[in-house]
């Protein structure tokens, strides 16, 4: 079950933020969410302990609290997507295949000639794509 | 998602562009229009370098992201890649492209030896606004680069058509 994703900008601000409990529990889902970013920087900029990953674009496991697993994927013009799920078993080419349609449509969001980089993606187009996939990220892995 | 368009229509559209804004809406201020037209290039190369690095993993210095503008980014614009590629080291590079695609139509002027001040003045019109065409894929490569993480200046440079140098500091 997927909780929550969020496109974070390159100066760290937030662009996008979706959860999708219907507990009110919002303010630490975004809490979660802040708090990965630190793992995100740490995983760029510390070459030795990232080894051959280094250039990827999709970070991993970032780091596991109590319910939650969180999930990181940084593009290549340092726009991040985080990903926080209570599943406990999480294929790792779900996760992966999740980013790249995540990614297609935020490449689709952005193209908007009315977005404003850097401003939040109001489009409902958007949110729309963006919860098909988070449901259909469900269905997959339970079967 | 997938409609496509003839690229007489985007060589048409530029066209008109570059006329409007140098001669309707900032009819005497040629460095305005210039600032507006490069504006747009870069909030159009932002959006392209988005979804042209999509699959693609990150770069590791500035020498990749310019290989990148070289070859993909071009292939992409203008289905063929960055002809010559130089380096000063010192973070200035210069890329050269021999037929540059949106210049091809317009025409060469055989520049007289000795020229009358008439002439002569007409040239340097007609050298006017050729390089105002060139303002849109100067901001292009501009807003690309800086959604990469790298602020540049970017300049353009006809010395002889149809080739094209841009300069990138």
């Amino acid at each position: 079950m997927i909780v929550c994703v969020a496109v974070v900008g390159h100066q760290n601000n937030p662009l996008y933020i979706q959860s999708f409990t219907d507990a009110d529990d919002a303010l630490k889902l975004h809490h979660i969410v802040h708090c990965s970013l630190d793992v995100v920087d740490e995983r760029v900029n510390n070459p030795k302990k990232s080894g051959p990953t280094l250039n990827e674009t999709f970070l991993g496991l970032l780091y596991p609290t109590e319910n939650y697993k969180v999930y990181g994927y940084l593009t290549n013009t340092k726009v991040k997507f985080i990903l926080v799920t209570t599943d406990l078993d999480v294929r790792d080419a779900d996760v992966r295949n999740f980013f790249r349609r995540f990614h297609a449509a935020y490449v689709d969001a952005v193209s908007n000639p009315f977005h404003v980089p850097g401003k939040k993606i109001t489009s409902r187009t958007f949110a729309d794509r963006v919860s098909t996939i988070v449901q259909s990220f469900g269905l997959s892995s339970s079967v | 998602m997938g409609r496509e368009v003839s690229e007489s229509c985007i060589d048409s559209l530029l066209t008109v562009m570059v006329s409007t804004y140098c001669n309707r809406f900032y009819a005497n201020k040629p460095e305005l229009a210039a600032r507006r037209i490069e504006a747009i290039g870069y909030q159009v190369g932002h959006q392209l370098s988005e979804r042209y690095t999509m699959e693609r993993p990150r770069f590791s210095d500035h020498l990749e992201a310019i290989k990148f503008i070289c070859k993909d980014f071009w292939f992409e614009l203008f289905k063929k890649q960055i002809d010559n590629l130089k380096t000063n080291h010192r973070g200035t590079f210069v890329l050269q492209d021999n037929r540059f695609c949106w210049l091809t139509r317009m025409s060469i002027d055989q520049s007289p030896e000795n020229g009358t001040s008439e002439e002569l003045s007409i040239m340097a019109d007609n050298k006017a606004m050729q390089s105002m065409h060139l303002y849109f894929p100067c901001g292009i490569i501009r807003g690309a680069l800086s959604n990469l993480g790298i602020p540049c200046a970017v300049s353009a440079d006809i010395s002889n058509l149809p080739a094209c140098s841009f300069v990138i500091e």
